[in-house]
């Protein structure tokens, strides 16, 4: 991120410019840091330590019980299975939104600059709440007046029972987390593109290579980075999405959509098991960082040299 | 072939919208007596009916506080700790912004319930306050990423030059660094505002009543009141939630696109 040597740098300053105190420079620094401790580095840190102990409103003492809130959320069947959709999940959100996100940026990295309006569409979706698409995708898959079944029905096909059928519930929240998070997976994917010195692509064409072989086997390969990039960014919106899924289905229907977040939920603020909810809030992290160190791991082995 | 790839953006992009669009001008008996993308009888109705909702006011009046709320702490706060980390010499300086910037990957759904507590030991639950102070610390990682960038890449010699000329070193800061940083600030600004705007998770764990509670979570509470039965009001009200981020978002777009890419792209 730094560009050139930073100690040259910072020392040229000092010597031209006239605050060289060293407080200064924590004096500026500190009330950010203090805010970021206390707003995300504090919780962390208290929910590792929460999740030791045993707690409970209705009771008076709340003994230590080192990794027994751990052992009772893994001999729970419903953290298995919500663990199990939460796998399905994500594992959708990251295959439909990276091929999404990478014919897209294809597309737009090579439009003329009259179109270039549409890279502005594209990126609507990031400032649209994750409540707000939720209902957005609600009322288009609604199984009586959505658009998918008018067409599917128009086309002489029956209507899907969208929302009210657990597997095409998940398909549909599926959708609709794809949808918010797309922007930035093109973005990163974009920027990865537009690092492409254009002479590689034109030699492979004038070579003989068509479009798609070029992009298959010159373009995909340079930008593993950036794609990897969208990867973790996915699957960290996946996994830890709790917004569009408690609007849009609220689990349901059944529990066919009660992915681990909403399980955290439902124990924490419903059920009032606060040890145990704290125990799911690190495991929610720790699967988080495995995914990312496997991504970052699978670039490593089959990315560019 | 270009086309294809483009059109199915678009439709991607913007179906959920134009539905949307449509649903909330019908009545909501017309939702689905007239399923047609274009209503036949087009009516405000709804939108005067999300208008008129103390609900929705208040919940409005609370967006506007905690979104500028925000955006200002955020650069209060934000821009002498970058501009520091970028030009200052101090010992621990790298481990510090390492530090700021780490808990980016800090998942919200985790901050619910310690923050939850935080506040309800604090006294702060259901406050605005606090709600602005949370969504300041969510958004200043990425603020002083992206802030630091911007002031390592305005070269030295103009602020050197200042200097030699004889002004002191905050009237180089407001005088040549802020003007050329304008664009950067805007860019954290937005996205600080739209953190607060948008944010739905914590100010579901943060907020009881409606003195506190954003548009998100109002918007939320309405789908569960109206049960089924009223999509137009639904959709208007959502659709109003989203216009206020659209207008400046046009303006603005190219920096905001930018301004996240150069994070990508480093």
């Amino acid at each position: 991120m730094a560009e050139g040597d930073p100690s040259t740098d910072a020392a040229s300053a000092t010597r031209i410019v006239g605050w060289q105190h060293p407080w200064i420079g924590y004096l500026s620094s500190a009330p950010a840091m203090i805010i970021v401790a206390v707003v995300l580095a504090f919780p962390v840190v208290f929910a590792a330590w929460q999740s030791l102990f045993d707690l409970s409103p209705l009771q008076d003492e709340t003994p230590f019980i080192g990794f027994g809130n751990y052992i009772d959320v893994f001999s729970e069947q419903t953290f298995w299975s919500s663990l199990g959709r939460t796998a399905i999940f994500v594992f959708g959100v990251i295959v439909l939104g990276l091929t999404l996100s990478i014919i897209f940026a294809f597309a737009l990295n090579r439009v003329v600059s009259g179109l270039r309006f549409i890279r502005g569409l594209a990126i609507l979706p990031y400032i649209v709440s994750s409540v707000a698409a939720a209902l957005m995708f609600r009322t288009m898959f609604n199984n009586e007046f959505g658009f998918p079944n008018q067409i599917l029905e128009m086309l002489g096909f029956g209507a899907i029972p969208w929302l009210s059928d657990g597997t095409y519930a998940m398909i549909v929240v599926i959708f609709a987390q794809v949808w918010t998070d797309l922007p930035l997976a093109l973005l990163f994917i974009l920027g990865g593109l537009q690092t492409i010195d254009k002479q590689l692509t034109e030699a492979a064409l004038v070579d003989g290579a068509t479009g798609l072989r070029s992009a298959i086997y010159i373009s995909l390969p340079l930008i593993a980075p950036q794609i990897t990039l969208a990867t973790v960014w996915l699957s960290f919106k996946a996994v830890t999405s709790l917004g569009t899924v408690l609007a849009l289905t609220g689990g349901g229907p059944g529990d066919s959509t009660q992915l681990l977040t909403l399980e955290m939920v439902r124990l924490g603020f419903d059920e009032y098991e606060t040890g145990t909810a704290m125990a799911l809030v690190i495991i929610i992290f720790v699967l988080n960082a495995a995914l990312t160190v496997s991504y970052l791991g699978l670039q490593r082995k089959f990315g560019t040299k | 072939m270009l086309w294809l790839p483009l059109a199915a953006l678009v439709l991607w992009t913007m179906g959920p919208f134009l539905i949307s669009l449509s649903v909330s001008f019908k009545q909501p008996a017309m939702v689905f007596a007239d399923p047609g993308l274009i209503p036949d009888e087009p009516t405000l109705d709804a939108y005067i009916r999300v208008l008129e909702r103390p609900g929705f006011q208040k919940a409005l009046w609370n967006s506007i506080v905690i979104g500028f709320g925000s955006l200002f702490i955020t650069l209060l706060v934000g821009v002498p700790a970058a501009y520091a980390f970028a030009r200052f010499r101090f010992r621990g300086r790298h481990l510090l912004l390492l530090f700021s910037l780490l808990p980016m990957l800090a998942p919200k759904v985790g901050l619910m319930f310690p923050l939850f507590l935080l506040s309800v030991e604090l006294g702060a639950f259901d406050s605005r306050l606090f709600l602005i102070f949370v969504f300041t610390g969510m958004l200043l990682p990425l603020a002083v990423w992206l802030l630091v960038g911007f002031f390592q890449a305005i070269p030295r010699e103009l602020e050197e030059a200042a200097a030699v000329d004889g002004a002191t070193q905050f009237a180089t800061i407001r005088t040549v660094i802020m003007p050329l940083a304008i664009p950067a600030l805007i860019t954290v600004a937005v996205l600080a505002f739209r953190e607060a705007w948008n944010e739905f998770e914590l100010v579901l764990a943060l907020t009881q009543t409606a003195d506190s509670r954003t548009l998100p979570y109002e918007l939320f509470l309405m789908q569960d009141a109206t049960g089924i039965a009223d999509f137009p009001i639904q959709n208007a009200f959502a659709l109003l939630t989203i216009v206020p981020l659209v207008l400046v978002y046009l303006r603005i777009e190219r920096y905001v696109a930018e301004g996240l890419l150069s994070g990508a792209v480093k």
